[in-house]
């Protein structure tokens, strides 16, 4: 039982991890770049539910709101003070890498400053009885979030297939040049994408909050690593990767405590991102493409 | 003895037959024209020969070893070296760099010898400057040996890519549109100076060009390809005369 | 070797010596405290940990977020080996500091294999990956001391011989600075060292050139953590107490903040700014909550405005310097000779 409760843990906190992993995902797949300020903006989000209910007294859904905005604004933000400038000039690699994690930092240590290092424990958002499936019991904040996050990811499929919006994001990512000359406004679309899954990391903030009340200003990087760890191992680029990975991810650290082993649970990721990238670099749904030359 | 030959190679992207069934034979010192209309698969082609794109189906032999799924730096160093469309030059190092890091294959001094700066080192270092100095004057661009790649004029730094290439050693010499944005007179300096390093560096070319005019002023051999097929192939005369090829370039 | 060359390596010997020699006896005088003498050493041991994270992210363009972990690495193997070993300390230091690179080494081959193999950026976030870890496995195992750290690492030189321990740590410091100063410009002025830099510009277009990109990228990243384990091997010996804290990803963005400061791909940059922001924090102390998120803005401002760094590519060249001096001089005599004839 404890094995089965186990899996049903790691499903909970896989659908955060694909939520994530998400927003990695679709950066990527448009600017070619490793966004490392996407698992800071988790934190973000987390604080701004902290700040909105136990500071000023919200309700619930008015702090989610407001998280989701201030996320999408933080993601922006991002894109425009630090990345634009440079994607724009053709920089090196490195350079935008650096400054990816030169934001990263700074919202880290911001943070930490407007807020101590020493965390705050969150309201508890999702209450209700949990559900009794024999001697299984799955509690409210679990069916909450894997119903919440199936749903979102289920949407994001739509959008990105269906809507004109959607069509221009993966026209952009196909061939950015290409798609200014057939009228797409690429700006639009990459500021729209970077609002978009920094808007899902908002989500999963709130999410993951419930189920480990605790923030911190460092919260971010590991569960930002990890989220980039499923987006790798489900194939980067690809949207239904990135929920597999997640999932695989979660279940195999919640196994990991299951065989009592805690302490190693992050080194267990690491391992897996190094297996992947000797094994099956372009992932488990990804499509092995070749640079233009 | 035949340099390159290619048999019935194809490659498939995404269901897309980018090449279907290419075959290729070149002599050595021969200087043969690949041309097409845009999207023909020409570049690809070039990418499947050098080992950039591994082919689907088919075989590829260079001076007499089979490369087929070798990796472009393995094929270099059996004799091909190539240039690219869009110019790939090292943009912050200097000119003699430049042909320095393409002649690293014919040094043999270890990082051992490097780092102690061994007599090997001095002699070896010695060496490759003179021959890069030596390959950079065929190109009259021995004053520039110090100059930064990206801050050359653009007919130089097609010459520099060439330079570079053959600072390699090769004895075939892939070049992608080497006249792609340059005036008539560049490009007639620059098919003479084609001409002369095959002479020179006993090297068969194999060329692509957009426009069929440069090519059937030097080549001995054309090959047309249209939709990843050959369409035609033989002498410039002979291609330019065939109907297919008229229909192909110019529509129906 | 040619003659000129022959006179340009002697005289920056000779500027070594004569640098090594004022210092060496205001330390062992102590005319320079034990305080002062202690950031001394930080200072050289931060220059050896900027000039190799250069070789990897500067000269070959790969972004490593886990210098301090190969730093962490060399400086348990070098430390277990001393407290272990059973030798005495001035033949155990020295072996320690060559296990602790190899150890690197090894960290480094397993890491960069899977990632340098690839095009892209996997390097940047396996090395992040791997910095945390490695502090997670230092805490879980009891020989490393755990998380209360590793104790009583031996000081490197004997009490009895009564030499002055901050001489001694001060020499080899000194020592292995200009070692790897003088090593890493050397490879970089060699054929290895070209095509290291050519991967950097242009990957494709250094495979098309013959070089064996997964090979030179391994090779140097592979360099860069050896040199890191080394500097792990100093600050443990140099401290005697290792606390697996200290090695945090903060310590491996502060290298990364040296390298970019002093430009990347410039030594004499690396050198100027590891000096620079090594006495600066020490002098600043007030402002030490400041210290992480000044780093962060000074990343992206200077990838920005100014993404060569404040030095650029230069430099510093003594020889170069010399034959300016001499010819501003000579020139002075001509135009002396000029107003004299006047």
């Amino acid at each position: 039982m404890k094995f089965a409760s186990q899996i049903i843990n790691g499903l909970s906190l896989g659908s955060i991890y694909a939520l994530v992993a998400l927003g990695y995902n679709m950066v990527y797949g448009i600017v070619g770049l490793i966004n490392f300020a996407h698992g800071d903006i988790i934190m973000v989000g987390g604080y701004m539910v902290y700040v909105a209910m136990v500071v000023a007294g919200a309700p619930l859904w008015v702090a989610v709101l407001a998280s989701i905005l201030v996320c999408a604004f933080t993601g922006i933000f991002i894109q425009q003070v630090a990345y634009q400038r440079l994607l724009n000039s053709g920089a090196p690699r490195i350079s935008l890498l650096i400054t990816a994690i030169g934001a990263s930092i700074f919202l880290q240590n911001l943070f930490q400053m407007l807020f101590s290092s020493s965390g705050k424990s969150m309201p508890s958002m999702i209450t209700g009885a949990p559900l009794n499936i024999g001697s299984l019991q799955i509690s409210r904040v679990t069916m909450v979030t894997i119903a919440v996050s199936v749903l979102l990811m289920a949407g994001l499929q739509l959008v990105v297939k269906k809507t004109r919006i959607g069509k221009a994001m993966r026209a952009t990512s196909e061939d950015a040049g290409a798609a200014v000359l057939m009228g797409i406004n690429t700006k639009r679309t990459i500021v729209f994408t970077f609002g978009l899954g920094s808007a899902l990391a908002a989500v999963g903030s709130v999410l993951y909050s419930s189920a480990y009340p605790l923030i911190t200003p460092y919260m971010g990087g590991m569960l930002g690593l990890k989220a980039f760890v499923a987006a790798v191992l489900g194939g980067i680029g690809s949207l239904p990767g990135a929920m597999l990975g997640g999932y695989l991810i979660a279940v195999s650290e919640s196994l990991t405590k299951a065989f009592g082993l805690s302490k190693l649970t992050d080194a267990v990721v690491f391992g897996i991102l190094i297996v992947i990238l000797l094994v099956r670099p372009a992932g488990l749904l990804g499509k092995n493409t070749k640079e233009k030359v | 003895m035949s340099v390159l030959t290619a048999k019935n190679i194809s490659v498939v992207f995404g269901g897309l037959k980018a090449v279907e069934d290419f075959s290729i034979e070149i002599s050595e010192g021969e200087l043969v024209g690949l041309i097409g209309p845009n999207g023909a698969g020409k570049t690809t082609v070039f990418n499947l020969l050098t080992g950039v794109y591994q082919p689907t189906t088919g075989s590829i032999t260079l001076n007499g070893q089979d490369v087929t799924g070798k990796k472009p730096e393995q094929i270099v160093s059996i004799g091909a070296a190539r240039t690219f469309q869009n110019i790939r030059l090292f943009k912050q190092m200097t000119v003699l760099d430049n042909v320095l890091v393409a002649d690293n294959g014919s040094r043999t001094y270890s990082v051992a010898s490097a780092l102690l700066r061994t007599t090997k080192y001095w002699k070896e270092e010695k060496a490759a400057r003179e021959k890069a100095m030596a390959l950079l004057s065929v190109f009259g661009m021995e004053s520039l040996a110090d100059a930064t790649a990206e801050n050359l004029p653009y007919g130089k730094q097609r010459k520099l890519e060439i330079a570079r290439a053959l600072a390699t050693n090769p004895t075939l010499l892939l070049l992608d549109e080497p006249a792609a944005g340059m005036n008539p007179t560049e490009t007639t300096e620059l098919m003479e100076t084609i001409a002369l390093i095959r002479e020179k560096f006993k090297v068969a070319v194999l060329l692509i060009e957009h426009d069929m005019s440069l090519v059937t002023g030097i080549c001995e051999r054309v090959i047309v390809l249209n939709f990843g097929n050959i369409l035609a192939q033989g002498t410039p005369q002979e291609v330019t005369s065939n109907p297919e090829v008229i229909t192909a370039y110019l529509g129906e | 070797m040619p003659k000129n060359k022959k006179s340009s390596y002697l005289l920056t010997l000779a500027l070594v010596v004569v640098l090594y020699g004022v210092s060496a006896f205001l330390v062992a005088s102590g005319r320079i405290n034990k305080y002062v003498s202690g950031i001394l050493v930080m200072v050289l041991v931060n220059i050896i940990l900027t000039v190799s994270l250069n070789l990897a992210s500067g000269f070959l363009g790969q972004l490593v977020l886990g210098h301090a972990g190969f730093m962490s690495v060399g400086a348990y193997a070098s430390a277990l080996f001393t407290l272990n070993s059973g030798l005495p300390i001035s033949v155990a230091f020295p072996l320690s500091i060559l296990i602790a690179g190899v150890v690197a080494v090894i960290f480094g081959i397993l890491i960069g294999i899977p990632a340098l193999r690839l095009k892209g950026d996997y390097l940047a976030i396996i090395t992040l990956g791997f910095g945390e870890i490695i502090k997670v496995l230092i805490n879980f195992f009891d020989f490393t001391g755990g998380a209360r750290g590793l104790r009583g690492i031996p000081r490197v030189v004997d009490k009895s011989s009564g030499i002055s321990v901050e001489f001694v740590k001060f020499s080899y410091a000194f020592f292995l600075a200009v070692l790897t100063i003088y090593l890493i410009t050397a490879f970089i002025r060699s054929r290895h060292g070209r095509a290291v830099i050519a991967i950097r510009e242009d990957e494709i277009a250094a495979e098309a050139s013959g070089i064996n990109t997964t090979y030179y990228k391994l090779l140097a990243f592979v360099m860069a953590a050896f040199f890191a384990g080394v500097a792990g091997a100093l600050y443990a010996h140099h401290l005697g107490v290792l606390n697996p804290a200290k090695f945090d990803f903060n310590y491996s963005v502060e290298i990364l903040v040296m390298v970019v400061l002093g430009g990347m791909g410039s030594i004499t940059g690396s050198v100027v700014s590891a000096i620079a922001l090594t006495i600066l924090p020490e002098l600043l102390r007030g402002f030490s909550d400041y210290r992480m998120l000044a780093y962060s803005v000074i990343l992206i401002l200077v990838m920005l405005f100014k993404p060569t760094g404040l030095m650029g590519g230069y430099e510093f060249s003594l020889s170069r310097l010399v034959r300016k001096l001499r010819g501003k001089n000579k020139e002075k005599a001509e135009q002396e000779k000029v107003g004299a004839a006047k």
